[in-house]
């Protein structure tokens, strides 16, 4: 009875753990999301120029606050709209970035921390 | 002794030095259209630069003086494009003129078309952030800057440093009634599809923190197509818009306030200078209400 349990025990802590692995996977959205973000906003949100009339926010662990650096909810709608129309001096990717492109970029930006 | 302990330092700081100081080199192909000798530039219709730039006309600053005397108009060219750390920043080097044959026979007209200082400026009617038609000539008697971005522009050290730069110059001038009232400044979409009054209002209002006032001496304006193309012509600005962006260079033109050009600015500048040259260009204009 006892073998049967440490087992079960055994078998339950795999499941577990190939369930956790399988979460830290990025999606294959995630890493097209990431591509985008590489290529159309780290070059002002990770070392921003210091001669720019606003600095770009660091977005990193931005889904893991409440609130956008705009103050605003951080909700994939909120994120979405700042992508799309632009925020003060950020410029909008409106007709650049695709919907999916979009949905992408906010999957990577979850992971990002 | 002394030395000896000096060398792995000088070697150390060597190294970083060279580290600091990366560049990047692209090979470009082109032919001449234009050369400046005063300031050091050739302008180049030169073929895609993979990595760098869309095939395009645009200045180049050329490293060795002697090069600018020794290529003509027409000429081919062979040369490699030096872009700094910081990506505004680039030049040529080696270039060499792989062709003379087409000397005296320019194909773009844009080198031609292009208004050389002291020429009039065309009075092409533009729409504002607010809505409201302007002319050139609206700015007679006060020094003008003007330069070209759109709004959606992604490339920070393009229209978003020149819109950075013109927000300290606004901010700047704003001290010395005097400098505030004798110049303008005036930024022009080449986005007019994109860019109507309303976004250009919201994204002025950005550069402008907000401040609704700073529109009566900065403003942002877009015109039809065939107005945008004359003025591009005049101001030697290339743009082009493919998979929705635009491929473009830079050009800020300094209008003295008998409505001439005074200056031309491509990729070589300082906020700092181009306030200085405004101030000096506002410097001719005739004092309002004088005896």
């Amino acid at each position: 009875m006892a073998r049967v349990l440490l087992l079960a025990g055994v078998a339950a802590a795999l499941v577990v753990a190939a369930c956790q692995a399988k979460q830290q996977q990025p999606s294959a959205s995630a890493i097209e999301g990431q591509w985008i973000y590489d290529n159309n906003c780290a070059e002002c949100h990770e070392n921003p120029q210091p001669d720019l009339h606003k600095q770009p926010p660091n977005l990193h662990g931005l889904f893991f606050r409440k609130a956008l650096p705009s103050g605003a909810l951080a909700t994939n709608a909120q994120v979405r709209m700042t992508i799309v129309e632009g925020k003060g001096t950020m410029p909008a990717f409106a007709q650049r970035l695709r919907d999916q492109d979009v949905n992408d970029l906010i999957e990577y930006l979850h992971r990002l921390r | 002794m002394k030395s000896r302990s000096v060398l792995p330092f000088l070697l150390v700081l060597v190294t970083v030095l060279a580290a600091c100081n990366r560049t990047t080199r692209y090979p470009l192909r082109g032919d001449v259209v234009a050369k400046s000798v005063a300031t050091g530039e050739i302008t180049v219709n030169h073929e895609d630069i993979p990595g760098f730039m869309a095939a395009m006309v645009m200045p180049y600053r050329v490293k060795d003086p002697a090069v600018v005397q020794q290529v003509e108009p027409g000429d081919k060219i062979a040369a490699e494009v030096v872009v700094g750390n910081d990506r505004s920043d680039y030049w040529l080097e080696n270039v060499r003129i792989t062709d003379r044959s087409g000397r005296g026979r320019v194909k773009t007209p844009t080198g031609s078309q292009m208004l050389m200082p002291g020429e009039r400026v065309p009075d092409v009617t533009l729409i504002n952030q607010d809505g409201r038609k302007i002319r050139l000539s609206d700015f007679a008697g006060k020094a003008v800057l003007v330069t070209f971005i759109y709004t959606r522009c992604p490339m920070p050290n393009f229209c978003p440093r020149l819109s950075s730069q013109f927000a300290r110059i606004h901010n700047e001038l704003r001290k010395s009634t005097e400098d505030y009232d004798k110049t303008h400044l005036l930024t022009i979409s080449f986005d007019p599809k994109y860019d109507t009054s309303a976004v250009l209002h919201k994204y002025g209002l950005a550069y402008l923190d907000g401040d609704e006032s700073g529109f009566s001496h900065w403003d942002f304006a877009s015109t039809d197509p065939a107005d945008l193309r004359r003025l591009a012509l005049a101001f030697g600005l290339e743009y082009e818009e493919a998979d929705n962006q635009i491929s473009h260079t830079m050009s800020i033109v300094l209008v003295a306030p008998n409505g001439t050009v005074a200056k031309y600015w491509s990729t070589d500048w300082t906020w700092t200078e181009l306030m200085a040259s405004l101030q000096h260009a506002a410097l001719s204009a005739a004092p309002a209400g004088g005896e």
